[in-house]
């Protein structure tokens, strides 16, 4: 069995290798994240059948329980794992060619540190070692939102900088009250003796965790970062943030919610903060001439979609989220991708350049659609099982709150699909289109979105295929007692 | 008296805390919204510390024979928040490099009049 802290170490140790290389050559560097990425992928399958067996807890450093740091690796850890790593490997396929100028070592290396962070996130069990890896994923996500180093990146990032360093500064506040407390930092032993203080003394610090990675999460009140930030990084980098980056905000606050505090009363602020989310997400999106500013906004929206199916805290809920969560994942990373050289051919972001694109580039406009189309939920693509689960789990939790909250969810689908028909309508069929030449981005950029295109409709026509892997991740989300177990022995 | 003599730690560093919020809401000039973010982080910092603090403590090293366990401080949070002084020690880094970026872009650090990106 290879040990998980591979997991970690391997995209740390290709990002500090990157520099090492530049002194033999300045070509490998764009080749090392796809390698360490295609490393990260084999150790996640190799890991399958043993998590799937029983959750493995290692201790790092050698050290014994009361004193180590240990990393839990259950289907949900693994679950983010093999989605970092295969969203990883395509972005950074497609960024061999796209990304050429500027301090491009600099992003090879913040690159891997970003996917660092997100991966030591989602499999640590320590409150404090979570904290410092989201800090690697936030900080090196701030740098590369600048990465082009225009006006609207190095304010947008300005913005992200201050309002992440605020939401930072109350998640170190919450666990400081929690050590307090507890007089410990391991996600079990707080489990464990969560019920042994009063509830009122577990709120503040609950709030502040919710408040402060919900920056990170883009849920609504405080996702104003968001669409300046997405909108003005480079189109990988915005694929990252929007497939993994906001995952990870929301993974650390169903960790807090649903294992360590088992704070099942909170889910109703949550799923009420989830329809808006929606809502002002696809409104917002609705009214923006921007092509990445309404991607981006789609993503909030996606964000309030996968928190309420998780939100409904039933087991079929919780698989629906995960599985629109893969859903989102998968999609927002072609319609990111494929815009990337879009906008560089037609040199600007604005949907009136992008008239005639459907004929000028067939194959990214065709990744395009795709996406678009998954998202919006059409069948055969992913989107149309994970969203037709999430119906079927409200109405399965059979009270009149979810289904009147389930209508106002499709009401924001029915938005959603108004604006992304509206932007495949400009791809193909606005405009006079006869003098267009043929003009694709390079092959390299293709095959990722070729790998995606496969997947989204291989996950669609066959979405059995996931099911029991998503019924282990919702039942190590609610079955606090074996997390426990399994960390404590 | 007593109130303030046992929680005075938790108040200063909850009132660093609220100055560097406040400098981050109520001023509009990028480098002093940094040091609030500074002031801020210090107030944290200073919160963690006191969290594991004993009056009259000493480190937790056993340096000379008969010394009480009892009356030595928690390391761990000394160990977190030397962490999160590098942390802030990055972050801030990077927020006066953006400031540098930001000033020869638009030639002022006011973040009133830095407002490309709207809604």
């Amino acid at each position: 069995m290879p040990d998980p802290v591979l997991l970690i170490a391997i995209p740390l140790g290709f990002a500090f290798l990157i520099p090492l290389l530049g002194f033999i050559s300045r070509k490998i560097e764009k080749f090392v994240p796809p390698v360490a990425m295609a490393v990260n992928i084999l150790l996640s399958i190799k890991l399958i059948p043993y998590v799937m067996k029983k959750p493995i807890v290692s201790s790092l450093g050698g050290f014994l329980h009361p004193f180590s740091i240990n990393l839990y690796v259950g289907p949900v850890g693994l679950f983010f794992s093999l989605l970092i790593s295969f969203v990883g490997f395509l972005v950074s396929l497609y960024a061999i060619s796209y990304i050429k100028e500027g301090a491009t070592q600099k992003y090879h290396m913040l690159f891997l540190l970003l996917l660092t962070g997100a991966n030591g996130a989602a499999l640590t069990a320590d409150i404090f070692n979570l904290f410092v890896f989201s800090e690697i994923l936030c900080i090196s996500s701030y740098a590369l939102v600048a990465y082009t180093g225009s006006k609207a990146g190095v304010e947008s990032a300005t913005k992200y900088l201050i309002q992440g360093s605020i939401g930072s500064a109350f998640f170190l506040i919450a666990i400081g009250l929690i050590y307090g407390q507890f007089g410990t930092l391991n996600m079990a032993e707080i489990a464990q003796h969560v019920h042994s203080v009063k509830p009122i003394n577990i709120y503040l610090p609950i709030a502040m965790i919710i408040s402060g990675i919900g920056v990170e999460a883009a849920i609504f009140p405080i996702n104003a970062w968001l669409p300046d930030a997405h909108s003005s990084a480079p189109s990988t980098i915005s694929a990252v943030l929007s497939g993994i980056a906001i995952k990870i905000g929301l993974y650390v606050i169903l960790r807090f919610v649903f294992t360590i505090f088992g704070a099942t009363n909170l889910l109703l602020i949550l799923i009420i903060t989830a329809i808006v989310t929606v809502l002002v997400g696809e409104f917002s999106a609705f009214s923006q001439n921007n092509i990445k500013r309404m991607l981006a906004y789609s993503s909030t929206g996606q964000i309030g979609l996968i928190l309420f199916a998780i939100s409904l805290g039933t087991s079929q809920g919780i698989s629906a989220g995960f599985f629109q969560l893969i859903t989102h994942t998968l999609s927002k990373s072609i319609l990111f991708l494929s815009t990337g050289y879009m906008i560089v051919k037609a040199g600007s972001m604005d949907m009136e350049n992008m008239i005639g694109m459907g004929k000028r580039m067939p194959v990214s406009s065709l990744s395009f659609t795709i996406g678009a189309f998954s998202l919006v939920g059409l069948p055969p693509f992913i989107g149309f099982p994970s969203k037709f689960l999430i119906v079927k789990a409200a109405i399965a939790k059979g009270d009149i709150l979810s289904i009147v909250l389930i209508i106002l969810v499709l009401l924001g689908t029915v938005i959603e699909a108004a604006y992304f028909f509206r932007a495949v309508q400009t791809l193909y069929f606005k405009g006079d289109s006869s003098s267009i030449q043929r003009d694709e981005a390079p092959a390299i950029a293709l095959i990722p979105l070729l790998l995606l295109i496969v997947s989204i409709i291989g996950i669609g026509v066959y979405p059995h295929f996931l099911t029991g892997f998503l019924n282990k991740v919702s039942s190590e989300l609610l079955n606090r007692i074996a997390f426990i177990r399994g960390i404590l022995g | 008296m007593g109130f303030l003599n046992s929680y005075i730690y938790y108040i200063a560093s909850f009132g660093l805390i609220f100055i560097g919020l406040y400098i981050l809401v109520a001023k509009s000039n990028l480098i002093k919204m940094i040091i609030g973010l500074n002031i801020a982080d210090s107030g944290v910092n200073l919160l963690l510390i006191s969290i594991g603090y004993i009056k009259r403590g000493t480190a937790p090293i056993f340096s000379k024979p008969n010394l009480n366990p009892k009356l030595m401080v928690d390391p761990v949070p000394q160990a977190l928040v030397l962490t999160a002084i590098v942390i802030g020690v990055a972050v801030l880094a990077l927020a006066l490099s953006f400031a540098v970026r930001l000033f020869q872009h638009y030639d002022t650090l006011d973040m009133r009049k830095i407002k490309e990106q709207r809604w």
